[in-house]
């Protein structure tokens, strides 16, 4: 088996999220690889354009989903580019899965607060999607989803926010954006604000969170001053990386590599590192 | 361990001989300068060689290598990979350079394994060679690396006189010398300790002594310490430390295509590019050269040996008689020693 050779793989649908995010819905061509393939939430994956390039994507699906994965990308650089120019039945090529993930064994028997902004809650949505699998349901608490972004337009996923999450037993979500505009009758402004209102209760509650640095960073501040600890908080990384085995080096923050140690590091992790993210 | 001898006059017929079952790879000068290629003829071979400029880790991590080709016309995706090695000998390895490869395999090897590596690795049977002389920028002995001991190497040799000792290190060695026996004589009283003196005299000629202990705890404590910066200053970014070090694996990966076929290949790259690290947001983690360069020095002296529990630096000096600005790594650990927290 050699790693750095990617997995065929044909787009099959496209799903505009934002103005630049668009979900992709992949299949692997060898019915077998796509059977065989198998991630845990948290989880990443190299996606190929050949003749453009390769890059790390976190994977949007849950893995209970066994018919396809998703990732979805924001048109940033040339990958995702020449990804956002591709129609349905487009070749692609994908490796993986990489990385560690969420701790959702620890998470069993607790509460999950789940803290997104704008396309940062792509790689939080594997994990609420896989603890409400019917099969996964029973052995976690109540689910409180806080997701924010500049507009309401720029707010993913927005079948599960506002219809199939909030009907699922156990699971409250409070969406906000930056700034009032017509037809939004929902919560306006920034999430660390939204969070230090809402006032989630730390005990026996599990924070996984992803966004902005700015967000992350002050809505930190808030869950410090509502009694939150560093090792009940996960967050994950990005990095530029290459080859996503932990060869190629780029991704190194101190002697871990983001691709294989991370991407999901509690904040408790993170503090041990040199601040080089 | 079998020993033996080889008469120098038969270094080459059996390196020729060699050639019948293997690709010869060997230290050969090019325009003035030494590298490890693969040889047509033994005569250019260039015995007795000083440090190559280039590593020989470039013959199982070549500077620039096809990973796999692709097609896609018509809609479909046809990828072909591209992973082959001849059965090779790699020919007149200095102990520094066989200590390179052990810090290499820790990464490449590791699971999951990097099968371009890895199948050149198995199928290159490694001749060392002991030094005969000690370049004013070394320091392998800081790091228990003896210039006459061949551990790494399949079969190691060491110049005594008109004779080569030939340590016979490892099954692949002892199978390569049995194919050649004619060239090969039995060892013979002395020769042993002859190399044994020959050790004394080189330790003699390393020009600075540098002691690495306790050098990655104590680095841990001066991330944030300002000799960085102050280093950096005449540090000009160019890369030749990581581009002439034996154990600097990172690498870069990029497509060329042409119409509907194209390869993926991997090239060397550098910690020290602004580049390397810079996101595609514009972000970067390490976007002044300060932070560059504290982690060229903290992978080189702690984070490899944090990760890998093998030190990444093996003292061969070539970043020290390379560096256009005269960073020395052997000054920047007596400072960092000697730094107060």
């Amino acid at each position: 088996m050699n790693p750095l050779l990617p997995k065929p793989a044909t787009i099959v649908d496209i799903i505009r999220e934002t103005g630049d995010v668009k979900t992709f819905r992949v299949v692997l061509d060898d019915p077998e690889e796509m059977a065989a393939w198998s991630h845990k939430p948290g989880q990443t994956a190299m996606v190929s354009v050949f003749g453009v390039g390769e890059a790390m994507f976190c994977l949007a699906s849950s893995p209970t989903c066994r018919d396809w994965l998703e990732f979805s990308i924001r048109r940033a650089g040339k990958v995702t580019s020449a990804l956002h120019q591709m129609e349905p039945e487009a070749k692609i090529g994908v490796r993986g899965p990489y990385g560690n993930h969420f701790p959702y064994e620890a998470m069993r028997g607790k509460n999950l607060l789940v803290i997104g902004g704008g396309i940062g809650l792509a790689p939080l949505r594997p994990l609420v999607n896989f603890i409400l699998a019917p099969e996964n349901r029973q052995h976690y608490g109540n689910i409180e989803v806080i997701y924010g972004a500049r507009s309401y337009g720029d707010l993913c996923y927005k079948e599960e926010v506002f219809r199939v999450w909030p009907q699922a037993p156990g699971v409250s979500v409070f969406t906000t954006i930056d700034a009032p505009e017509e037809g939004w009758s929902g919560h306006v402004g920034f999430v660390p604000a939204y969070v230090e209102e809402l006032k989630p209760s730390p005990e026996n509650q599990f924070v996984v969170i992803c966004g902005p640095p700015v967000m992350i960073r002050f809505t930190l501040k808030a869950l410090g001053e509502l009694g939150f600890e560093e090792k009940q908080i996960y967050t994950t990384l990005e990095m530029r990386m290459k080859c996503g085995i932990g060869k190629c080096g780029r991704c190194n923050v101190g002697a871990r590599f983001v691709c294989r140690d991370g991407p999901v590091f509690s904040m408790a992790e993170l503090k041990e590192l040199p601040p080089e993210y | 361990m079998d020993s033996k001898l080889l008469r120098r006059e038969k270094l080459l017929p059996f390196l020729d001989r060699l050639r019948e079952g293997f690709l010869l790879v060997a230290p050969v000068e090019e325009d003035a300068l030494l590298f490890y290629r693969p040889v047509e003829s033994v005569a250019e071979i260039r015995l007795n060689p000083g440090r190559s400029v280039v590593p020989p880790k470039e013959w199982f991590f070549p500077q620039a290598e096809s990973l796999y080709r692709y097609n896609t016309e018509s809609g479909r995706l046809v990828l072909e990979e591209t992973l082959a090695a001849a059965p090779a000998v790699l020919f007149g390895i200095h102990p520094c350079d066989l200590r390179s490869f052990a810090v290499l395999d820790a990464v490449f090897l590791q699971e999951p394994v990097d099968r371009y590596y890895a199948l050149r690795r198995e199928r290159t049977v490694i001749i060392g060679i002991s030094c005969s002389a000690v370049c004013p920028e070394c320091f392998c002995t800081a790091y228990g690396i003896s210039p006459v001991e061949g551990t790494g190497a399949d079969i190691h040799l060491s110049e005594v006189g008109a004779v080569y000792m030939v340590e016979v290190l490892t099954r692949r060695g002892k199978e390569l010398v049995a194919r050649c026996q004619e060239f090969f004589e039995d060892n013979v009283a002395g020769v042993a300790e002859a190399k044994e003196a020959r050790k004394e005299t080189l330790s003699g000629q390393f020009t600075v002594q540098v002691t690495v202990d306790g050098l990655p705890a104590r680095l841990g404590h001066l991330f944030d310490h300002p000799y960085w910066e102050e280093l950096s200053r005449r540090c000009l970014g160019c890369g030749i430390c990581t581009y002439v070090c034996p154990t600097c694996h990172c690498f870069d990966i990029t497509d060329v295509c042409r119409g509907f076929e194209g390869k993926r290949f991997r090239c060397w790259d550098a910690c020290l590019f602004r580049d390397y690290t810079l996101h595609t947001s514009g972000h970067n983690p390490r976007h002044a050269l300060y932070q560059r360069l504290r982690n060229r020095f903290f992978h080189k002296l702690k984070y490899n040996h944090d990760r890998y529990a093998i030190e990444g630096c093996v003292g061969c000096g070539r970043c020290v008689a390379l560096c256009p600005v005269n960073i020395d790594i052997r000054e920047v650990i007596a400072t960092v020693r000697g730094l107060g927290e």
